[in-house]
């Protein structure tokens, strides 16, 4: 066989997920540890952060499917729609997930659910309105592969300490009261560590795992994106959708060189642009594009490495 | 597509399962004689389209090749782009076994290209005793068969006929057991 599929590996993205998943890891070690000298009252914490955690697991589909204003539609309700995700489905051998529609002029879409069986993508009208079918097939299966990826589960757990971390950073003055001993019990001389550090971790904790989940989040969404490109077989599709959404194409210049050089001396340079890309959840969009530019390449034979 | 692939966000398609396309050749002899259910002497193939040079090519050559091969067999080939944008090889003749090789041949086309994982499913178009339009449908990534009859009305399917056809066929094909997994596709174009 020439070629035995049509797209590469991406070993780069790999590496940095699995890098981050480690630092992420490696905080919330330290992190429990912390709470373990802290003593039993910190456990007492994590327990409830626990059923929290869970309920959050098993109930935020609902809960963001209603937020959006969202409804369980019917093959008979949005038959091209149903259409369309029965083949993605079949392309990529994945049981059907149920499928809404939220009614607002917002182009958006979203998938829900902790497994593959209990899934749920959404499309907003505005998106259906907006893209061409090969755009929009693009966006629904970059949702399949945050399916297919379990990421839903991923940025849950990941989130896990980090929302434990927050609830002792709010609390913490709450419980500690102000002097440095453990709440109740009275043993202020005990060995472990005062309120005060531990609210201390915690918020270093949240700060931290903030911003590894935040990275973690964009290389996810690197991943959706490819996922997409390899199911659809159309990387273009996707790049063309995501100009579209985000209205770049209207930004796309209709000004004339020469005019535009003169204006060139006004702009002021981009600053901060890696404080940017620290806290946001999705990469710029340049990056996007990029990279499904670099696989429409790839599946036209340029076979070009994707670098990472 | 194992936890660790899940956990690492890879997505590798899936390719082609074992083929068990050939299943209906010795499935049909049942399905004719003892249900009654013939074959309407077409079968198409449908995949989607790349929009690469070789591609375009391997698309060519493969009708190329079928139609040069038609002629000693009888069968017609068509090949039309279906409202979705995938692409439908279409293979007209009466003899079963004919429409099977046919199919298979621009599988094996596009699988020698490296494009095995673009291919949707196989559909054959059968008709019962009361001239209600059957078909069997071949999933390429899982190599299983499932029936589809499309209903009377928009897009609407005659479950329990489906039903029925899998607890009468279900011996002699792979079928597919995962209810969910039994996609309908609209417009057939047979």
């Amino acid at each position: 066989m020439a070629r035995p599929t049509s797209f590469g590996k991406d070993t780069g993205l790999q590496t940095r997920m699995v890098m981050t998943m480690f630092l992420l890891g490696l905080v919330y070690v330290i992190f429990v540890g912390v709470l373990f000298a802290a003593g039993a009252s910190a456990i007492f914490i994590v327990v409830l952060a626990g059923g929290l955690f869970l309920a959050q697991l098993f109930a935020s589909d609902k809960l963001a499917l209603r937020a959006m204003g969202a409804k369980e539609v019917t093959p008979a309700q949005a038959p091209e729609l149903h259409a369309m995700i029965d083949r993605l489905c079949v392309q990529a051998d994945l049981p059907k997930p149920r499928i809404a529609v939220a009614d607002t002029p917002m182009p958006n879409a979203f998938a829900m659910g902790r497994s593959q069986k209990s899934a749920t993508v959404c499309a907003t009208t505005g998106i259906m309105q907006l893209l061409s079918p090969t755009e929009l097939e693009g966006v629904m299966a970059h949702e399949l592969t945050h399916i297919i990826n379990r990421d839903v589960v991923i940025m849950t757990v990941a989130s896990f300490f980090a929302s434990i971390a927050s609830m002792i950073t709010q609390f913490g003055f709450f419980f500690g009261g102000g002097y440095g001993g453990g709440m109740g019990g009275g043993d202020n001389d005990d060995d472990g560590p005062s309120w005060l550090v531990v609210m201390l971790v915690s918020l270093a904790v949240y700060v931290i795992s903030f911003m590894l989940m935040q990275a973690l989040s964009r290389y996810r969404e690197f991943a959706a994106d490819r996922g997409s490109a390899v199911i659809t077989g159309r990387p273009s599709g996707l790049a063309s959708a995501l100009l579209k959404i985000s209205g770049v194409n209207e930004r796309i210049p209709s000004q004339d060189l020469r005019e535009a050089a003169q204006m060139q001396a006004f702009f002021i340079a981009p600053v901060g642009k890696q404080v940017a890309n620290l806290f946001a959840t999705h990469p710029p969009l340049e990056q996007r594009i990029a990279r499904l530019e670099r696989l429409e390449t790839q599946l036209q034979g340029g076979a070009a490495p994707l670098a990472a | 597509m194992g936890f660790l692939d899940a956990l690492l966000g890879k997505r590798k398609i899936a390719g082609p399962a074992p083929d068990r396309l050939f299943a209906l050749t010795t499935a049909y002899v049942d399905l004719q004689t003892v249900q009654g259910i013939t074959t309407r002497g077409a079968a198409g193939i449908v995949f989607q389209q790349i929009a690469t040079a070789d591609f375009r090519q391997i698309v060519a050559d493969t009708q190329e090749l079928l139609q040069g091969t038609g002629q000693e067999t009888g069968s017609k080939i068509e090949v039309t782009d279906d409202e979705f944008g995938y692409k439908w090889v279409i293979v007209r003749d009466d003899d079963i076994e004919d429409l099977v090789v046919s199919v298979n041949t621009v599988a094996d086309n596009l699988g020698a290209g490296g494009y095995a994982d673009r291919i949707l499913a196989a559909v054959f178009a059968f008709e019962d005793g009361q001239k209600q339009r059957l078909y069997l449908i071949y999933n390429y990534k899982r190599g299983t068969w499932y029936p589809f009859a499309p209903a009377p009305g928009d897009k609407q399917r005659a479950t329990e006929r489906e039903l029925q056809l899998k607890a009468q066929i279900g011996a002699g094909l792979p079928m597919e057991a995962d209810l969910a997994r039994w996609f309908p596709l609209w417009g057939i174009p047979i």
